[in-house]
């Protein structure tokens, strides 16, 4: 029987996704933390791990490259893939803000149209849409906080999770776009060809889930 | 660079070389075959049509994933997505007179404009069946009994149909009583699959713990338990007769020996608005994402003047390839052929007949020498390499063997059916 593939996400959540995986029997410690292979078998072969960065992720999983996957609301948000969101796996918690400089807190909401810097394009266009302000996105895969010091953006929107970074950039929060924690996702033909260990994997990641054991990513 | 675009193909677009435009063909013709053995005749329709027929038969959403074009008389045309809307328009324009059931297969390219994306084709083919003009139970398992030998004539090894229900979803929508705002945030999130947003956007419109219950345990809704559980967790009237057609089509789907290809699925979610009854896909484990999808959608039809039931699907012919069809052998000629000096007409002439006999020929065209003709032919897997002379023919074979035979020989060979010896 083939195993099962989970795709696990680099960088922000890989942690918290490991001890999950861990908690519900599928991984050992040992074998994640002491290779840099990416595709890491599990406990006992019937499942196995891939590790992807967070942006290609659902495209693993919306092809079946990968049976399940771990990845953020946030990612879900923006890219509206073809797969089953099952389980709200509790760590890894942030939210989407819109931030502004510190000293254009007051006068930010006069700017037409506002030019905001962001990952998150379509998340930021469905907003502003909905409250039909007219904006313009510049799409950006990094130190987005940069941007609005640069004379690049107005404002961005980006992920806060302490506050420090938008600190450290004079950067205030204006409005609150989502939040979001980590999820599991399942692949639309493996949820019903494969439905046994499919299900098996979503039920045993819901308990992990439910101990708590998974620790919030700082 | 834009420079060098006329080397270039657009973006979801592609080139298909010899052999895979073969086994695209072969797969579309074993399909189309198999529905003729089941009365569903090909009919076709152009690739551009109206936008405002696409828009008519699946909502105004669909323009945003359409390929527009403005033609010089400011008409807005688009190429079509799928064949099921230009079917309908056909019907109701060309075949009103028609005895029903209507029964109608196709086979053409359809066009997504959307986003690209890592393997999003924008153009791909499709083969699909429609029956037209009744409502029954019956022609649901007809369709849905089609769509098993479809595949299975295609030559897909392995593969299971997941058959669900509208209705069902439907049913347990309709049992939480919400005004439209609320429900089309629930059906918001049922379309987006997901489960995670839904229990408390439930909980904030004050649905009962039953309801949430059985909406969340949709996603594990299938397989031979999957009607006992639905009778259990929704107990309306419209929960209670899709358990009861799907009972029923089951036992019509064992009667037509395809039982054992479907399995009944109730967390098959797909568009409201276009399919009002039966709804299901066809897919294979090597792949992750489907291989056929249809349903019932007896609201379609009516759109264009002539109300009818309807019910039909579609096979993506690119992903039953994907899937591992069939391998057909490395392609080779037959007979490759060269003439000597003056034995041009003789050497054409048996080219002719040859071919006359289904055998693939071809005739060298480059001026070279024969032993360098026959070596790289044979080298490349040829079955024979022949040179014509006045009155007689050279045959080499793969192995390398000479014979020396008179040209009528040849040529008889083929007609009796035998390959050149």
């Amino acid at each position: 029987m083939t195993p099962v593939t989970i795709a696990v996400p680099s960088g922000r959540l890989m942690e918290g996704a490991m001890a999950a995986l861990e908690t519900a029997g599928y991984l050992s410690a040992e074998v994640w933390r002491s290779t840099r292979r990416l595709l890491l078998p599990g406990v006992d072969g019937r499942v196995r791990c891939l590790i992807a960065k967070p942006a290609d992720l659902l495209t693993y999983v919306e092809h079946g490259a990968a049976d399940l996957g771990i990845t953020g609301k946030d990612m879900l948000l923006e890219h509206s893939s073809d797969v089953y969101e099952l389980v709200d796996l509790g760590f890894g918690f942030c939210r989407g803000v819109l931030a502004v400089p510190a000293g254009a807190a007051d006068g930010w909401e006069k700017k037409s149209p506002l030019r905001v810097a962001t990952k998150y394009p379509r998340i930021t266009e469905r907003y502003f849409r909905s409250r039909g302000r007219p904006v313009e996105i510049i799409a950006m895969n990094g130190t987005v906080e940069l941007a609005p010091q640069v004379g690049l953006a107005d404002a961005i929107v980006d992920l806060v999770m302490t506050g420090r970074t938008l600190r450290e950039n004079s950067l205030v929060e204006a409005a609150e776009l989502f939040r979001s924690t980590a999820r599991l996702v399942v692949n639309r033909v493996s949820l019903r060809s494969r439905a046994e260990a499919v299900a098996e994997v979503v039920e045993r990641m819901r308990a992990a889930a439910a101990r708590g054991a998974a620790p919030s990513s700082a | 660079m834009v420079s060098e675009r006329w080397l270039q193909i657009p973006v979801g677009m592609r080139d298909l070389l010899p052999d895979d435009t073969a086994r695209v063909r072969a797969v579309s013709e074993r399909i189309v075959r198999q529905m003729a053995r089941w009365g569903y005749r090909e009919v076709t329709t152009p690739t551009l049509e109206y936008l405002d027929v696409l828009v008519r038969g699946e909502g105004a959403e669909t323009a945003d994933r359409l390929f527009k074009l403005i033609d010089r008389r400011g008409e807005v045309l688009a190429l079509r997505p799928e064949m099921t809307t230009p079917v309908a328009r056909l019907v109701a324009t060309r075949l009103g007179g028609e005895p029903l059931p209507v029964r109608l297969a196709y086979a053409g390219q359809v066009f997504r404009g959307g986003e690209s994306g890592p393997g999003r084709l924008r153009e791909f083919p499709q083969v699909g069946g429609e029956l037209i003009g009744s409502g029954t139970l019956e022609a649901d398992a007809e369709i849905v009994a089609l769509a098993v030998n479809s595949l299975a004539a295609a030559g897909v090894a392995q593969f299971s149909v997941s058959l669900g229900h509208v209705g069902f979803l439907r049913g347990i929508l309709a049992g939480l009583r919400l005004a439209e705002p609320e429900e089309a945030t629930v059906r918001a999130l049922l379309y987006q699959k997901d489960f995670v947003g839904l229990r408390p956007l439930l909980e904030r419109h004050g649905a009962s713990p039953k309801s949430i219950d059985a909406l969340l345990a949709l996603p594990a809704l299938r397989g031979p338990d999957a009607l006992v559980q639905a009778r259990r967790l929704v107990d309306t009237p419209e929960g209670r007769d899709v358990v009861r057609d799907l009972t029923e089509l089951r036992d019509m789907l064992d009667a037509y020996g395809v039982g054992d290809a479907v399995t009944v699925d109730l967390s098959i979610i797909r568009d409201f608005e276009y399919y009002t009854g039966i709804v299901f896909e066809g897919h294979t484990t090597a792949l992750g994402v489907p291989l056929l999808g249809g349903g019932r959608y007896d609201r379609l039809l009516e759109r264009f003047g002539t109300p009818s039931p309807a019910t039909g699907f579609a096979v993506r012919v690119e992903r039953v390839l994907a899937a591992g069809g069939p391998r057909e052998e490395t392609w080779a000629p037959d007979v490759v052929m060269a003439f000597a000096d003056g034995s041009r007409a003789a050497a054409l002439a048996c080219a002719r007949d040859l071919r006359a006999q289904a055998l693939i020929v071809t005739v060298e065209v480059l001026g070279r020498p024969w032993d360098d003709v026959a070596r790289e032919a044979l080298a490349r897997g040829a079955g024979r390499a022949v040179l014509v002379r006045r009155d007689s023919a050279v045959v080499r074979n793969a192995d390398g063997e000479e014979r020396e035979v008179a040209l009528a020989d040849l040529r008889a060979l083929a007609r009796s059916g035998g390959s050149p010896p």
